[in-house]
Order: structure tokens, then sequence, then C-alpha cells
């Protein structure tokens, strides 16, 4: 891996400019006009923004969009023609994406290439190069380092950006994030040694501030959870929840979808698949009409259940990387920080009691 | 707080209720919170950030909480036009709950922001608010509150809207719906949406297209007005829920401004009063029936 490289935030623009012009399709945080940023598509570096502000929802819905067709129909006298939809996508590149986003698309990758390739999530997989940018950790809601990143992680990325005075280190990670630096060596400089400390200390203190936030132990409560599926915990989650799809819609790591046939015409339409979430009462109803989850205490344990215990029993991570966007968006305040704490010193007293 | 909270844990230990819906203090603002031992009373917590309307949890359907006993929730006035509605539409009785008003003065946006009412952060609902005493309620608690600052109203807002020209209202709306992503946290958190089962959810026929694209979009959103037209309490939590910022409560108060137009009707905290969606009239307007 190469020591960091320094690009200069004019010579940033120009090398947008050159990547749009070139057909690359380039997504970066965009401003809305109430301060938030979200995943967009930018045609030039200065709609696209770099400030503190964790862009929302997360990264997710460039790789597996809310809505997609799998498929299309057309009955033709007696048969049926099925057109599968398109897998190849234009090149992309990610600009600026935040390290709980881009490590969310690693730990999805698992259950995408499991039983079944996934052949739409993967070929935006391949059809992208992902550039990261450190992230100052956003607020209290942050936990990225108690499950094992961090707001400077790199898992994931091809290259992982550091803002410094001016402009911004550029650190390659993938051999993509060395053949993307390769490719466009031109807009690049040695970093100067001013700039490797201060983005040396800008990641330190983004470090410190996340860990304060939440400090836990992910193995202990992988154990706890199985073994507990009837305990009392459970039912005291449910109450407050809405049972809305909130959570799951900004959460990175979220993946389910529900396939569903739509007619576009006589004879015609299109097979989809959209976000769906198991903290929906439809999620699991039965054709006979019993839910095996019938309840939002259910519910919620399997939400939590899934991330925690199933997930990483099955592919050895879990399927959270503390973004904290579910604790800000919960509109019942509902808050995984202290779920998490919770299940943690229920497995801490129930380990001291042996 | 201890007046509420003295209350609280008199009606537990009484057993008239088994289980008080108020608010708590989290790590990051108030929040609804169920209390069902008198000894956590002591967490309950009213202040300008009890934003949450709580009439929501009264929906028989949440059988969560059903199965926690009994119910007193703490409402400000708003909320208790949420429960009228209730009463209204026969979803609860009222002697299934026990409701514990409290005066207010006003709520801020965001329960966990900042806790001090300016116009920036208060609520839009709380401009020209009628119900500042929480009448339907069995117990009102609290001293008067001064009026909270007076933001633009949604009237006004709506007003905004109407003056727009037709495409341009169009162009408004469609990159409003744009954004949605069909997660249904407004009808969840909506006290009025308690149908059994939600057409939306319906595939067999579909009737409103699943997927969050143009058309479904635009299905779900006129389908939610319509079914709220007439019952819509303007309690905003519709609005508050929504991960993706669509400005929902514009589209309720504009339908609830036709509703008061047409039929008379005005949502109010009184259970009494029958709702143009539950009653038929010879003189009901059918202008618009081509």
């Amino acid at each position: 891996m190469s020591a960091a490289t320094y690009i200069s935030a004019e010579q940033l623009s120009v090398l947008v400019a050159e990547l749009v012009a070139a057909g690359t399709r380039v997504v970066a945080p965009v401003s809305a006009a109430d301060g938030t940023a979200n995943y967009s598509e930018i045609e030039t570096l200065a709609q696209a923004t770099f400030n503190d502000a964790l862009p929302m929802p997360s990264l997710k819905g460039h790789f597996l969009p809310p809505s997609e067709p799998l498929l299309s129909w057309r009955q033709n006298g007696g048969d049926v023609e099925l057109t599968p939809a398109p897998n190849c996508f234009a090149a992309q590149v990610v600009l600026g994406a935040r390290p709980c986003d881009v490590a969310a698309l690693n730990v999805v990758d698992s259950v995408m290439n499991w039983d079944y390739h996934d052949d739409l999530w993967n070929g935006r997989r391949d059809a992208s190069t992902i550039i990261s940018i450190a992230c100052p950790g956003v607020d209290e809601s942050c936990f990225c380092s108690a499950v094992g990143l961090g707001p400077d992680a790199t898992r994931g990325t091809d290259a992982l950006l550091v803002a410094v005075e001016g402009g911004y280190l550029f650190e390659p990670v993938s051999e993509k994030g060395e053949a993307f630096l390769g490719e466009y060596e031109r807009f690049f400089t040695a970093a100067p040694d001013t700039a490797l400390a201060a983005g040396e200390a800008f990641r330190a203190e983004a470090r410190a501030r996340v860990e304060a936030n939440l400090n836990i132990d992910t193995k202990r409560i992988e154990h706890w959870i199985d073994g507990h599926f009837d305990d009392d915990f459970w039912p005291t989650l449910g109450p407050r929840c809405n049972g809305c799809g909130a959570c799951a819609s900004v959460c990175p790591t979220c993946h389910c979808f529900d396939i569903t046939d739509e007619q576009t015409g006589v004879g015609t339409g299109v097979r989809r698949r959209s976000w769906d979430t198991c903290q929906a009462k439809k999620f699991t109803l039965h054709a006979s009409g019993h839910n095996p989850r019938d309840d939002q205490n259910s519910r919620h344990r399997q939400r939590i259940s899934h991330k925690f215990y199933i997930y990483p029993s099955k592919f050895g991570d879990v399927l959270c990387t503390g973004c904290g966007r579910c604790v800000r968006v919960c509109p019942a305040g509902q808050d995984l920080i202290e779920i998490l704490q919770g299940i943690d010193q229920l497995a801490l007293s129930e380990e001291g009691s042996l | 707080m201890s007046e509420l909270q003295d209350l609280a844990r008199k009606l537990l230990e009484e057993g008239t209720v088994q289980v008080v819906i108020g608010w708590e203090a989290g790590r990051r603002g108030l929040r609804p919170v169920t209390i069902t031992d008198p000894s956590d009373v002591e967490k309950l917590v009213f202040d300008t950030r009890s934003v949450h309307n709580l009439a929501t949890y009264l929906d028989p359907r949440r059988t969560q909480v059903r199965k926690l006993g009994k119910p007193a929730i703490v409402v400000k006035g708003c909320d208790t036009k949420a429960v009228a509605a209730l009463l209204r539409e026969a979803q609860i009785e009222r002697d299934e709950v026990v409701l514990i008003g409290v005066r207010c003065g006003g709520v801020v946006k965001d329960p966990a922001g900042d806790a001090t009412l300016t116009l920036e952060t208060v609520a839009p609902r709380c401009a020209g608010c009628d119900v500042r005493e929480p009448h339907l309620a069995d117990f009102i608690i609290g001293e008067e509150q001064p009026e909270p600052p007076q933001v633009t109203s949604i009237d006004e807002r709506v007003a905004e809207l109407d003056a727009m020209t037709p495409d341009e209202r169009f162009e408004f709306w469609a990159s409003q719906m744009e954004k949605c992503v069909r997660c249904y946290a407004c009808r969840q958190a909506c006290p009025l949406c308690v149908c059994d089962q939600c057409v939306a959810d319906k595939t067999v026929p579909q009737w409103i297209e699943r997927s969050p694209h143009a058309r479904g979009n635009l299905s779900w959103h006129m389908t939610r007005a319509l079914h709220l037209a007439g019952r819509c309490v303007g309690c905003g939590e519709c609005e508050r829920a929504c991960p993706v910022g669509i400005p929902i409560t514009l589209i309720n108060r504009k339908l609830q401004q036709i509703v008061a137009e047409s039929f008379d009707f005005e949502v109010s905290d009184d259970p009494a009063t029958a709702s143009p969606i539950g009653t038929f009239r010879d003189d009901d307007r059918e202008d618009f029936i081509l």
C-alpha cells in the first residue's frame, strides 16, 4: 500500500470534471435545503459537500435501490417472454462516502454472495470505485468504534481521503484505489509533512470522540442473544416502537427486500424488488393468517438478533456499522446504543454470577 | 413534575390502571415511556419536548401495549383531539383509558433538540392552538402556560402552495414524493391509522403498487390523504416520523380545509360531534359527482 499523497481541492475539482466528461457516474454527499446532505449524482465538485453532517439516508440506495426491476414479462399467445433486467452498470465513483457506509457494503457482500450470487448488487459493486472520507465523528449517536470500525476505518474502501488545509490526503487501500491513483497520478502531489501531521491529528481526535460514545463487547452480546430468545429483556423494547421501517430504511446494512409483480399494460408487467423491513407486521405474515412474529416485541427482538447474533454467526460480522442513523431517525426515541449497553450489562452480570 | 408523578403513582398503586404512558428523558431528549411499576414514576417528565402524540399508543392493534393492562396516558390538549377521534370512531371506549391532561404552552419540533421555545424551534401546529386546556381529560394538571411563539401557521404554508400554478404545484409534490421509500413511518406514527389491514398492504388484489416509484408513491400518498380527510387531527406525527422529510402535514391540512368548507366540520376535542366520514345527510354536497 502506498503512503498518502495529496490532492488540492482545485485539482480534485478538475479530476471530477474529467470523470464526469468521460461518462463516469460520480456520487457524493450533496447539501439539501435544510442543512442535511444526501448521496446524489454530481456533475461538478462544487455540488458536493464534505461538511460534518452525516448524509441521510445511507449510501445503500446506490447499490440496492429502494426499488428496482428484476425482470419484465410479456404474454405472447400461450407463451410468456421473460426479459431479465440489465445487470451491466456504467462505471461509478463514489466520492466522500463515510467509512460506516462503505464498510456496510463490504459486510452485506457476504449475504449477496452466499447461496445466491446477486447479479444486480455485484454488478454495481464491480462497476464502482469508492473513495471514502475520514469522518470527524458526527454526534453522540455515532458508535462505529464499538462495532470494530472507526471514523477513519478503511474497510470496504478503495481509497481514503482525509480533509486537510486546502485539500485532501489520499490513501489508496485496495488494488482499485492504487489503479485510480495510477491513472490520475497527474492530479496528485507528495503530501507535505504538515498535512500528514494534521491528518493524523484529525483522525486521532475523531477516534477518541467516537470511542467515548459506546464501549461494548459484541462477542459477549452475540453469545448472550444465543440462548436468551425468551428473555424478559425483549418485551421491554416493543411498547415504545411504532413498528415503522424508518430505522431499516436509513440503515446502511439492512438489506431485506420484498418481490412483487406489477402490471404495466395488458399482458405486460415488471417484477420488482423493493426495500422491506422485519419491523413491519406483514413481513412474516403467512398465507394461512398465522404470524410467527405477532407483536412488536418479537419484531424488535428479530432486528437486534439478526444484526448481533444471526448474521455474525453465519458470516462473522455484526450487521451494523455504528452509523447511528436508526437512533437519530426514530420518531419514538428507540435507542440502539442503549439497547446494546443493556444487553452487554445483562451478559456481564450473568458471566459474573457463573 | 411531582404533581404528574404523584398522580401516576396513585393510579398505579390503587390499581385504577396497570400502565402509565408518558414521557421520560432518554439519552437524546424526551421519548415515550410505559411505566408499570409505581416505583418508576420518577422517570415521568413533561416539558416543551413532550412532542409525541401518545394517543398513538391507544391503538388496540398495538398488542404489546395492550398486554400491559389498562392505560393512563398523558395528553396535551392537541393530543386529546386524537383521543376524541378514536372515541368518535368507536376504536376505544372512554372508560378503557384514563387521560392525564397537562396544560401546555407549546412544544418544540424535535424532542431531541433544544427545549427552548423560539420561532425557530416551536412546532408549527402550536400556532393558533385552540385546545390549550385538555377538557376531555379525567385530570388536568400543571400551571397555566404562556402562549407559544406564533410561527407561520400551516394555513399560510398551504396558501403558498395554493398560489402556485398547477404545474408548479405538481412539480413541488413530484419532487417530494420522489423521496418516499415507503417505509410507512407516517402510517405507523399516525394515531388514526388504525386499520387492521391497510389497503397498502393488500397484494391480492394489489390496489396500491408496493414499489417506491413515482406511480406507487402517488397512489400511496393520495390514498393515505383521502383516508384521513375529516379525520386527521393535525398532530404532525406523520411528518416528524418521515425519515426523508416529506411535508405530509400540508396535504392533510389542505384536505381538512376542503372538508371544513364542504361539510362544515372542524376537527375538535369533542367526541360527540359526528365526523363527515361517519355520517350521511340528505343535503350533503354531491356536485363533485359526475
